[in-house]
């Protein structure tokens, strides 16, 4: 029995193959039509990738020589075609100006642990607040509690990153000095390149906290976990406050049901009620409200990024669109929607799980 | 249940696409020949104006694939919910997809027209 056989034995009683298959299929005209868009972006905003690369003072037979080379002498539906067939092989050939000489692949591989490693921590402090808190004011309807929350909730979906962040550095960092404003980890701190497991050495995940816990370097780790405490939390904050204002309302609304008081009325405990019936149902659309909203973290990285100076994909792609560097541009793109895709045919899955209507 | 005299399924299946995707192209190829000439005659550089043009189709035709995509992916999700909050409109997950289908044809259209009159100025 090969892989794909035992992943689909393994998943087959929770979700039918043909509907996560279906899912994947559609993956392909998705990225297809963002390559397209990106492809005519890029094409329709101004400035010139040969000044880019040669400088301002390059001489017209120099700029040819660059536009030649780089097959933009070609006609326009030969360049879409072997992008389109680049894009399907992930390779956007080297780096114009932000990493001049490095392949654009190497940047995302060196780039996406770091948004990747932020936008896991935000979406897992929006869930573990996000979910309590939302739960937490639908059953204490109008009390002090749910008056907090919603207060707070509605706060934290008001303020923008590019302001709380700032504002953030200047109370915990400049005034308080317990957190540090910017970086990954302590500058006084190394780390290698690899890591030995059972005496064979095997490279870093680019996941600071993670590597830290693989090399057993406890000092790295609080300083790795130090360092990332505010970015995580200001990209943190809007998403706890959406999910549980969501949880909230899903909340409000399942526990009017007849099945909940069906459960009260047999003798069902509040509690045993509500988590056993009323949680899971009350997921279900707070579970597409969660996998939207990674892709608004992931939209977020490249602000908090900026304003923390983290030199994840965010801080790439707003370099790379300034240095008009366009084969970065078009990975990070391509990079971002791959994942926005495929968190959401993960969320389609938990859905369908949770109610396997869904799959009709 | 399909009759002696009906075409069969498959070459029905395909004509009704054709035709939504047909139609599309048909005018996309109209709108990128005659913009890509119009946009010469006014630039006097055939070269910018195949980028301009051939862009625009190929931002059409990525819209029209992603809407069309969207659509499947959500669009009977996007139907239930308007049906469960009582908000039901004309809006149908058949209806977008056709749309976005005819969208898509006109953005092929234009790139194909745009590279045909640029290949003949």
């Amino acid at each position: 029995m090969n892989w794909t056989q035992s992943l689909f034995r393994l998943v087959e009683p929770v979700v039918p193959p043909r509907f996560v298959i279906k899912r994947l299929l559609l993956l392909i005209p998705v990225l297809f039509g963002v390559a397209s868009v990106v492809f005519a972006i890029l094409h329709l905003a101004p400035g010139d990738p040969a000044i880019v690369i040669a400088g301002q003072r390059a001489s017209a037979e120099q700029l040819e020589q660059i536009r030649v080379e780089l097959g933009l002498r070609r006609p326009l539906w030969e360049q879409y075609l072997s992008f389109l067939w680049d894009a399907a092989r992930f390779d956007f050939g080297q780096s114009y100006s932000i990493s001049r000489g490095n392949s654009v692949r190497s940047v995302i591989s060196d780039r996406l642990p770091i948004t990747l490693e932020l936008a896991i921590y935000g979406q897992a402090a929006g869930i573990l607040l996000g979910l309590p808190l939302g739960i937490i004011s639908a059953v204490k309807q109008d009390s002090l509690t749910d008056h907090v929350t919603r207060i707070g909730a509605l706060t934290g979906i008001s303020v923008p990153i590019f302001w709380s962040g700032p504002l953030l550095i200047l109370l915990f960092s400049t005034y308080l000095d317990v957190f540090p404003t910017s970086g990954r980890i302590k500058s006084t701190l190394f780390l290698p390149d690899t890591w030995t497991l059972l005496g064979r050495e095997l490279p870093l995940t680019g996941m600071i906290t993670v590597d830290t816990i693989l090399l057993g370097n406890t000092e790295a780790f609080l300083s790795a976990a130090h360092h990332l405490f505010l970015p995580a939390v200001v990209i943190g904050v809007y998403s706890t406050a959406l999910i549980s204002r969501m949880m909230r309302s899903s909340m409000l609304e399942v526990i009017r049901q007849d099945y909940i008081r069906t459960a009260r009325a047999k003798g069902q405990g509040a509690k045993i009620t509500l988590m056993k019936h009323g949680f899971r149902n009350a997921l279900i659309p707070v579970v597409t409200v969660i996998g939207i909203q990674f892709g608004t973290l992931l939209g977020g990285a490249v602000l908090t990024e900026t304003v923390f100076g983290i030199n994840g994909m965010g801080l790439t792609i707003v370099d790379a669109i300034s240095a008009s560097d366009y084969p970065v541009v078009q990975g990070t793109v391509l990079t971002f929607a791959l994942l926005f895709t495929l968190v959401n045919l993960f969320v389609d899955i938990t859905y369908s799980y949770l109610d396997p209507r869904i799959q009709q | 249940m399909a009759q002696s005299g009906d075409p069969p399924r498959l070459r029905q299946y395909v004509a009704v696409r054709a035709r939504l995707v047909g139609g599309g192209l048909v005018v996309g190829l109209l709108l990128g020949g005659l913009g890509m000439a119009g946009w010469t005659l006014y630039t006097g550089d055939a070269r910018s104006s195949e980028a301009t043009m051939f862009a625009l189709g190929a931002l059409v035709f990525g819209f029209g694939l992603l809407g069309w995509s969207g659509s499947i992916l959500a669009g009977r999700g996007i139907e239930a919910m308007q049906e469960h909050m009582g908000t039901r409109r004309n809006w149908t997950e058949r209806d977008s997809r056709r749309a976005m289908a005819r969208l898509c044809g006109g953005g092929g259209g234009i790139m194909v027209g745009t590279s045909i009159v640029a290949a003949l100025l």
